[in-house]
């Protein structure tokens, strides 16, 4: 059955949207690779101990002036 | 344009290619019946596929001479010909006649040693499907192959995921049909393949290859990313992070890519050197926000990835961390009060928070701050309670803002 050019022309755009660049890439048949006990450096790359009380840095010395510039207006 | 080819010549070379698919098959060489099955990674013009063009009554050919295989060989040798020529839909088609053929053969074999082949055939249907659909959907014709080689991978999956010595070979297929369901958006249908293998009693999934443990991991983990299962993604992403092939640059990013929203969902961020490291600078200033709490560049963040973080499916989950930034805010003005007036640090005045909102151009009112407070409150993000007549929230004196130790929001 044929179907209009715009729309053969929109059905070649959903097909380029399906271009899944997320798609795993196919590793070789048989391929193996040293499996390492501790694993790729990548997983030791994240850090759990950054939520802490340091108000040093420059955000939150802007946010230190912002609020008192506040506080000042009140009294 | 090929040289002249001698219908003597054609013929031999096409007897020769059948004889060397019927010997791998005789002598129970799988690797050998793999390597000639690669349909789709073939150049337009090889030796068989000039001599196909050349020699037109093939089919007979083959029949002739391998009257027990015909089945087999006669569709394969149409879909090498089509395929050559450019032809996908009917290369499909022809492939397709020629799987089915493959895997009533491999029924009868009693031993897995063309479960190289067999994997090849899965492959090649795949890559043969989207090809079709392609030049269907050019054609505005209804893209349906891959669909089709879904269903005939669901057959081939069933042949394998039974108790005994085929089943190894089962999670590559299931792998296969992942990436079909994906691709078409019908990742429900993951649910039943999903069931056969992870409730095998009599099969230990280590046993699996690492290369499928790996690709599994990582499509089973983007499920659960969707489902919101942050807990159970962060544990699949990280194995096939922690096994993937560290060659493969390209599949370490793509785990990263879906591993670093479920991290930041329980509380973990990536180091910069990683998002470096695999090009995934989308994920810096919304880091950054994290560690500020700095709501107005989150939001910019998520504005300027819009596309990029819509189309892997990750917005929704990276816009809930607005929650933890909230709380990041409020807890840094706690801090601030608690330098200058340690006495009255665990009282917050809601004008100051909106205050602060408003300096990050967030425009809110008091209403709307006292709604984000409740909801902090409610999700134990803040330990306290809001006391509505002054408009004040007042924290816990111990560990007002708790960590989640891992738990999402």
């Amino acid at each position: 059955m044929a179907v209009a050019p715009a729309d053969a022309k929109a059905e070649a755009a959903k097909m380029d949207l399906l271009e899944d660049d997320d798609e795993f890439e196919e590793f070789e048949i048989d391929q193996e690779w040293d499996d390492k006990e501790e694993g790729n450096e990548a997983v030791q790359q994240w850090e759990d101990d950054w939520d802490d009380d340091d108000v040093n840095d420059d955000f939150s010395l802007q946010l230190r002036k912002e609020l008192e510039g506040s506080n000042a207006q009140k009294s | 344009m090929a040289a002249y080819l001698s219908m003597g010549e054609a013929h031999r070379r096409i007897g020769d290619y059948l004889s060397r698919v019927t010997n791998a098959i005789s002598y129970s060489d799988g690797a050998a019946l793999a390597s000639l099955l690669s349909v789709s990674s073939a150049p337009a013009s090889t030796p068989l596929s000039d001599a196909l063009a050349a020699f037109p009554d093939f089919p007979r050919l083959a029949g002739d001479r391998f009257p027990h295989l015909a089945d087999f060989l006669v569709p394969l040798l149409r879909a090498i010909h089509s395929h050559s020529i450019q032809r996908f839909a009917d290369a499909y088609s022809s492939f397709e006649k020629a799987s089915n053929a493959f895997l009533q053969e491999f029924r009868n074999w009693e031993t897995p040693w063309a479960m190289e082949a067999m994997h090849t055939v899965a492959l090649e249907i795949r890559l043969i499907a989207e090809k079709a659909d392609r030049e269907l959907a050019t054609n505005g014709k209804n893209p349906d192959k891959l669909q089709a080689a879904g269903s005939f991978l669901m057959k081939v999956f069933g042949t394998l995921a039974v108790k005994g010595p085929k089943r190894i070979g089962a999670l590559y297929v299931s792998c296969q049909l992942f990436k079909i369901y994906f691709r078409l958006g019908t990742v429900n249908l993951c649910r039943s393949v999903i069931r056969s293998i992870e409730t095998a009693r009599n099969f230990d999934f280590e046993d699996f290859p690492v290369k499928d443990k790996v690709t599994y991991m990582y499509y089973t983990g983007r499920l659960e990313v969707f489902n919101e299962n942050f807990l159970v993604a962060d544990q699949k992403l990280t194995y096939a992070l922690m096994h993937c092939n560290p060659q493969s640059q390209s599949n370490l990013r793509r785990i990263l890519k879906f591993l670093i929203p479920v991290k930041l969902s329980i509380g973990v961020l990536p180091k910069r050197t990683l998002l470096e490291r695999y090009n995934l600078l989308e994920y810096a200033d919304v880091v950054t926000a994290l560690k500020r709490g700095d709501l107005r560049l989150l939001r910019q963040a998520l504005d300027k990835h819009e596309d990029q973080f819509l189309k892997s499916g990750v917005y929704l989950v990276l816009e809930k961390l607005e929650l933890k930034v909230y709380q990041r805010l409020v807890k840094k003005i706690h801090i601030i009060q608690r330098q200058k007036e340690p006495a009255k640090a665990h009282q917050i005045k809601l004008d100051v928070v909106v205050r602060a909102l408003k300096w990050l151009e967030i425009d809110m009112d008091v209403d709307e701050v006292e709604c984000i407070m409740a909801c902090l409150i409610y999700k134990n993000l803040i330990k306290g309670y809001f006391a509505h007549k002054s408009k004040v929230l007042v924290l816990s004196k111990q560990d007002p803002f708790p960590k989640l130790n891992g738990k999402p929001v």
